[in-house]
Formats: structure tokens, C-alpha cells, sequence
């Protein structure tokens, strides 16, 4: 991650090893966890989407700091038909199937 | 391939699990909150028991710090909660105890985590990154909107760490209660937080409360934004932080990330150009020259300077004369 990011080379033993793999499949399970409780979430989420896109076209949309663009309700967007309300992308853009 | 989006999670959902890697002393329990399948970078809460002593010695990676209660003795002093240590690679640190002890943040930027017992810094060290404040008491709350465009009225920032090259950032935020912004934002680096107190609100991922985390990598949609009563969060960008604002919920990360490319086109059109022709794609981006030019060096002949500093020879004595003749 951040910063210099620098790393000085050595070897790491096999006790690391170990405990590295053991947090990365506990790490897999709390992925996969997340995943469907974010599943879960859809029916309130689309309720949470209207609601936005009320204050959007009656209060205004945030361009930029407490600068408020009033969004007239034709210029709204619409859900895609057939894509899944999906919002946990496990390593992004490399989750995402579409054409790149 | 890096690290995993975890978001939501809160760290009160999962127990405490002793550390047992070499150096750590016992005393040490931690909860992963997230880590890189490669390298192992991993990002950690720690509890360490009453009594906790650690012997001086030093990391492989570089990482950072945060008390978020409790005390640690170190150096011959004490520090508190709010107390922020940026600790390069190879930096070695005094012995570390905790008398009554302590509740950490703990971030492993680029390895897992190691402590090498030693009192003297490792000879490839940047010894001079190395700084640690209370945060709490020695900075002062700032405006949020550093980059534009930027967040609402109500978000404050204290900005901790800063990569010049990178642009990579750690800093402390809050919100204020009521705070609230509709607008659904991304950015083309990756993005984490760690709530120290209270709740926030995210429309895709619902209440992020005390001890709220999110790992999330670059061009993921999160917002409109809100927090009824308010919350402070340690907060960590890997490179440049830009607000990508839209209102589309159901754009993906490649729909973003080519919006973002677009704006680039948009905005600096003969760079863009330039970069998608000629083959001018090595990963590892082009070349910096002032990373690479050669420079004169400790040894370079007559290297002292000629002048006194306030010379300007270009510039021309402004001599006049009464009696020119002049065209004008």
C-alpha cells in the first residue's frame, strides 16, 4: 500500500507461511460472508435508490463540496434490464465482467 | 492479486486471536481486518494485555500506528489515545510495553508482519520518514475539501501522512451529526477506513458503525453519504484521491474506470494521446526523469558556488539620462 513503499528483501519462514495462508482462507469465508449479506441488502438498497434520487431532483445532487444540481426526474437513470444491484467487487475491476 | 474488497465489516463480529509470530511477545491478540494474497500487508486491530512488553527491533515492512485506547510506554514516555506512528521498513523501534494496555490500529503496508529483535536501524532504512504525533491534541481539524472537486460542508480532515510521489494519504476524518451528501463518488486508487467512534451511513453498504471497516479497491461506487450523530475514522488512500461524483447506483467498476479514462482524454487530451500510442504502455508507467537523471554527487570537481547567492548578471543596470534622445 502506501508511501515509499519500500519492502527490504528477506526470506519469509515457513511458520509466516503458515499463518499467512490460515488468515487468507479465514479471510476467503469473511469475503464470501460479506458478499451475501450485501445480497441481502438489495430490497432496502432499491428503496435507498429512490429515496436518493427524490432528493436529487427535489433538494439537489452534490457536484462539487455544497454546490447542488437540481437532477430533473427524465434525466434520472434506469437499472439496466437483467443486471444484478451488485456492489461488492472482490478485487474490482478485474471482478467485472464487462467488456473492458 | 492485492486485496480483496471488505466492506462492510466490523471488527466487534469476530474474537481476538493470539499472536504467535516470532518476536511479538505474548500479550498480543489481533483481528485481521483485511490482507494482501501476495505480500501479506495486512491491516489489524490489536489488543495488548496489561503488563505487554516488546523487545526494541525492527520490521521487514513498513507500517503504521494509531492508539485508539489505552496507553504505551516507550522512549521513556507515554503515549495515548489518538497517538500516530508512521514506522518506515526497517526502522528500529525502543522496546514497547503497556501497563494498564492498549487498543491499536495496526497497518503492515508491504509484508506481513515481523518484528526482528535489534536496537540498530537496518542499513537500507529511510530512517528519515519516520514520525509519530498525537493527533488528538498537536493537529488541528481542517476543512475536508483538499481536492476538488470535493466533499460537503461537514467533513473535517487531519491529514497524517503524505507520499509526494504517490500522493498516497493517511489522515484522520469526521463527520459532523447530520452531515449528509448526495452524490455517489469513486476514485482511481484504492480506499480504506476504520471507524474509531460512531456511525456513518453508505446507501450500497447501509450503517458503518464503531469499529466499522472497509478495504476497497479503486473505482467502486459508494456514497450518497451520511451520519446522524457523527463519527472519526482513520482513513488511507493508496495513490491519488480524486472524487469520480455521478448518480448512476448501477455503473461497475470498468464503467467507471472508463469514465475516468474518458475524463482524461477530456481534460488533457495531447497526454492522452500519447500514452494509448507508440506503445507507451510499460507497467510500470514512463520514465520519470527526475528519478533517474544523474546528479553531481558528493565528489563532483569544483562544486562550491561562485557567487553569493543574490546575483542576477542577466539583468541590465537601469541607467537614465535627462538629456537622451528619446523616440517616444
Amino acid at each position: 500500500m502506501t508511501f515509499k513503499n519500500l519492502f527490504i528483501e528477506h526470506e519469509r519462514s515457513k511458520e509466516e507461511q503458515d499463518w499467512v495462508e490460515e488468515e487468507l482462507a479465514e479471510q476467503g469465508q469473511r469475503f464470501e460472508k460479506i458478499e451475501q449479506n450485501m445480497r441481502d441488502l438489495a430490497p432496502e438498497r432499491a428503496r435507498w435508490y429512490e429515496e436518493f434520487f427524490d432528493r436529487l431532483s427535489i433538494r439537489g445532487f452534490n457536484a462539487d463540496g455544497d454546490q447542488k444540481v437540481k437532477i430533473k426526474r427524465e434525466d434520472l437513470p434506469v437499472k439496466p434490464e437483467g443486471q444484478e444491484d451488485r456492489v461488492v467487487w472482490k478485487y474490482g475491476t478485474e471482478s467485472d465482467e464487462t467488456e473492458k | 492479486m492485492a486485496r480483496p474488497h471488505i466492506e462492510p465489516f466490523v471488527d466487534r463480529d469476530i474474537a481476538f486471536k493470539n499472536m504467535l509470530l516470532p518476536g511479538f511477545g505474548r500479550g498480543m491478540s489481533y483481528k485481521i481486518l483485511s490482507m494482501d494474497n501476495e505480500t501479506g500487508a495486512c491491516t489489524m486491530t490489536v489488543q495488548l494485555a496489561g503488563g505487554y512488553s516488546q523487545v526494541p527491533g525492527f520490521s521487514w515492512s513498513e507500517w503504521e500506528m494509531i492508539v485508539i485506547e489505552g496507553e504505551l510506554q516507550l522512549d521513556g514516555r507515554t503515549v495515548r489515545k489518538g497517538h500516530y506512528f508512521y514506522v518506515p521498513a526497517g526502522y528500529a523501534m525502543p522496546a514497547v510495553s503497556s501497563e494498564k494496555g492498549a487498543l491499536l490500529l495496526m497497518m503492515y503496508n508491504t509484508g506481513e508482519p515481523s518484528l526482528v529483535e535489534a536496537t540498530d536501524h537496518h542499513a537500507l532504512c529511510q530512517t528519515n520518514l519516520y514520525h509519530d504525533v498525537d493527533t488528538y491534541l498537536d493537529i488541528t481539524w481542517a476543512p475536508g475539501n483538499i481536492v476538488k472537486p470535493s466533499v460537503a460542508s461537514g467533513v473535517m480532515i487531519k491529514l497524517l501522512n503524505y507520499n509526494p510521489i504517490s500522493h498516497a494519504m493517511t489522515f484522520l476524518y469526521c463527520m459532523t451529526p447530520a452531515f449528509y451528501q448526495d452524490n455517489i463518488s469513486y476514485h482511481d486508487c484504492a480506499e480504506e477506513s476504520y471507524h474509531l467512534w460512531g456511525t456513518s451511513w453508505m446507501m450500497q453498504f447501509g450503517d458503518v458503525p464503531t469499529g466499522g471497516y472497509f478495504w476497497r479497491p479503486a473505482y467502486i461506487n459508494h456514497g450518497a453519504f451520511a451520519s446522524e450523530f457523527g463519527c472519526i475514522a482513520l482513513g488511507r488512500v493508496d495513490s491519488k484521491l480524486y472524487n469520480h461524483f455521478h448518480y448512476n447506483p448501477w455503473s461497475t467498476p470498468v464503467q467507471n474506470q472508463k469514465r475516468a479514462a474518458a475524463r482524461v482524454y477530456q481534460r488533457d487530451p495531447l497526454l492522452y494521446r500519447w500514452m494509448v500510442s507508440y506503445s507507451h504502455n510499460h507497467p510500470h508507467g514512463p520514465e520519470d526523469f527526475e528519478q533517474t537523471v544523474q546528479l553531481r554527487g558528493k565528489d563532483y570537481p569544483n562544486n562550491e558556488p561562485a557567487t553569493d547567492g543574490h546575483q542576477h548578471s542577466h539583468w541590465h543596470t537601469h541607467e537614465h539620462h535627462h538629456d537622451d534622445d528619446h523616440d517616444q
